[in-house]
């Protein structure tokens, strides 16, 4: 419990680390519309691609040092020297770093997504799916900034960007089952249940690589 | 003299991209001692220490920790976090005995800081406020890599005399150092 | 036990003089195979009823592709190898091998879309096969641009081996998700998937160059791993001896 409330700390104080992620991607939801032809047919069009891309690219830029830090000031070594293992750490700034910008950015795409389409239970829907998949991203993204630590993110993202394809490929199909009203809860628990697996798995990997970035 | 070893080392070595750092170090350390480690710079005294720590793997020989209070370890990095008060520094520390701190915090003149921003504190105030981990320690084993850089003459008698008081204590010590220091230990030279 | 007999059979010594010994058995042979069964398609089979002549180009395109993905399985087993028993000599393989990789990636996916302007009229088609094949290039480039950007060996071999791991477990995932997502909006255009039946004359040539292909890439992992042996390993006394 006292991690939890330690990282929030850390977190809080950083305002840049997770306030300038969320600003990104309100910016990159309004330059979209700036693109399009003023239709709201054609807003819509290709609103949605936009919205998870938009998603996978601020968990890209909020993780961004999210060991770095740690690593450079000899926190992570004191760490280690207590109780030899990442794995809470990891989950638990996964936890915060999602609390501080993956909420936010779910909210704001639920306002976006009734501004654009003005639907509101199809809205109501976006919520649940950016919820999970922000999360899941943000567990990939820390992998890769784990792997390239104090190599630069634009490493960790070239890594980690093709596990994430699989996840948007679900995210564009549940926008059709919506569309269509089939199986969207089929969707939810396929993404939860991709969720289970990767948030167990990837503390631990994060964990070793972490020990082999300090060996 | 009691043969309580805390750290046994035999044989070890370390290598860098096929390069040898040192090689067949052997040296132990018992409860009350000290192990003072020179060698020039780029000699390995900080990749030792970090392997004694067991966070870097030797590749040669064995290593045997058998300290049962955990290890306490101030290296080059600090673990200060520059964006928070000295006084948030010291919530991160998680420094339980409230009375020692206070004491320890009157002692190194770091009480009218308390609220500025660690990186507004210059080198040797970070430096004291990074001791605290060490004041208050509560294991059997203080590792420390050259403590004594950047700290002005009466940080420096201080934490001298804190040091011996610990040796008194029956507990151990392992440190890097260029500043000759009234510590008595036993000298391991690397080259 | 293992581990010591691992490290018996696995020292890069032992492997280098092994390779010295085969290179030219296996090269040869693969020469002679691929060349033989290129000239028999190429020359002898008769034309494809629909595509004309173009098809002749699987001679290539699938000992390719086929090759592209056995070689990320092999450097996914060699990186297993490597975190679990140390063997440094699998750590060698991996990074001879990701270049190679990535070659063959590029080969299947240009011949692939070569092949493509006569039979589909484009050469490029966000199907299924190809989308995955794209990816798993750009996989290989990361991997290679990821090694080279440490400077302690030791720790990219551990590092490289994590990823390359994680990136087999996802392959499969790739490929399942992918399939998935071209089913509903492929439209009805020729895929790889649904060709017709082989006839046993295309057949024949094609199984002979698939294996003949593989010898030629075989080869050049040899000389690949040999290279990466030399550069590693340079300061050994036996290295000295050898060059």
């Amino acid at each position: 419990m006292k991690i939890i409330r330690l990282e929030f700390l850390k977190l809080k104080k950083k305002t840049r680390t997770w306030l300038g992620p969320v600003l990104v991607f309100w910016l990159m939801m309004i330059a979209y519309p700036l693109t399009v032809e003023f239709l709201q047919e054609k807003l819509e069009v290709g609103f949605f691609s936009v919205l998870w891309i938009a998603i996978l690219i601020s968990m890209m830029l909020a993780t961004e040092d999210i060991f770095l830090e740690d690593f450079n000031d000899g926190t992570l070594e004191q760490i280690m020297i207590k109780t030899s293992s990442f794995s809470t750490l990891v989950s638990v700034k996964i936890l915060t770093y999602w609390i501080f910008v993956g909420i936010p950015i779910s909210i704001l795409s639920f306002i976006f997504s009734f501004g654009t389409t003005e639907d509101l239970a199809l809205s109501l829907m976006i919520f649940p799916l950016s919820i999970i998949s922000s999360y899941i991203f943000l567990n990939l993204f820390v992998m890769g900034n784990a792997l390239s630590l104090n190599k630069g993110s634009v490493l960790g993202a070239l890594v980690t960007m093709p596990l994430a394809l699989p996840v948007l490929i679900v995210l564009g199909k549940s926008i059709i089952a919506i569309q269509l009203s089939i199986n969207y809860l089929g969707f939810i628990f396929l993404l939860l249940g991709c969720l289970s697996i990767i948030i167990v798995t990837v503390p631990l990997v994060v964990s070793y690589i972490i020990k082999a970035h300090l060996e | 003299m009691n043969n309580n070893y805390l750290i046994v080392a035999e044989n070890i070595g370390y290598k860098i991209n096929e390069n040898k750092l040192f090689h067949n170090l052997s040296f132990d350390v018992a409860e009350g001692e000290a192990l003072h480690i020179c060698g020039d710079n780029g000699s390995g005294k900080s990749t030792l220490i970090r392997i004694i720590l067991g966070i870097t793997k030797q590749t040669k020989g064995n290593i045997k920790n058998n300290s049962s209070h955990g290890i306490t370890y101030l290296g080059h990095k600090n673990a200060i976090k520059n964006y928070l008060t000295l006084e948030d520094n010291i919530l991160l520390m998680e420094l339980n005995d409230k009375e020692e701190l206070n004491k320890y915090i009157e002692i190194l003149n770091l009480r009218k800081y308390m609220d500025v921003i660690a990186a507004n504190l210059s080198f040797g105030q970070q430096k004291k406020l990074a001791l605290l981990r060490i004041f208050l320690n509560n294991s059997d084993l203080i590792i420390l890599d050259e403590p004594f850089v950047g700290l002005d003459i009466e940080t420096q008698d201080i934490l001298s005399e804190f040091l011996n008081n610990q040796l008194k204590m029956n507990k151990s010590i392992i440190y890097t150092s260029h500043i000759s220091c009234q510590i008595e230990s036993k000298i391991l030279k690397i080259n | 036990m293992i581990k010591k007999f691992i490290h018996q059979f696995a020292s890069p010594k032992t492997y280098l003089f092994q390779v010295n010994k085969f290179y030219n058995y296996i090269f040869f042979i693969s020469v002679f195979i691929y060349i033989s069964s290129i000239t028999w398609g190429l020359l002898f089979t008769p034309e494809d009823f629909v595509q004309g002549n173009s098809f002749r180009i699987i001679y290539l395109h699938v000992p390719a592709s086929f090759i592209s993905q056995s070689l990320y399985a092999a450097m996914a087993v060699s990186s297993i190898v490597y975190l679990v028993w140390r063997v440094k000599l699998a750590a060698y393989l991996v990074i001879a091998i990701a270049p190679i990789g990535a070659m063959t990636t590029f080969i299947a996916l240009i011949s692939g879309s070569i092949w493509g302007i006569p039979t589909w009229g484009t050469w490029w088609q966000w199907d299924a096969r190809i989308t995955s094949t794209l990816i798993l290039f750009i996989m290989y480039l990361g991997l290679i641009s990821f090694h080279n950007s440490f400077s302690n060996y030791e720790k990219a071999d551990k590092l490289l081996s994590w990823l390359v791991i994680v990136g087999a477990v996802n392959i499969p995932i790739i490929k399942k998700s992918v399939d998935w997502w071209s089913t509903l909006h492929q439209s009805a255009s020729i895929t790889l998937t649904n060709k017709p039946s082989i006839d046993p004359s295309m057949l024949y040539p094609l199984i002979g160059s698939i294996i003949g292909f593989f010898g030629l890439i075989l080869c050049l992992v040899l000389l690949s791993s040999k290279n990466q042996i030399l550069i590693r390993e340079k300061t050994k006394s036996w290295i000295k001896d050898y060059v």
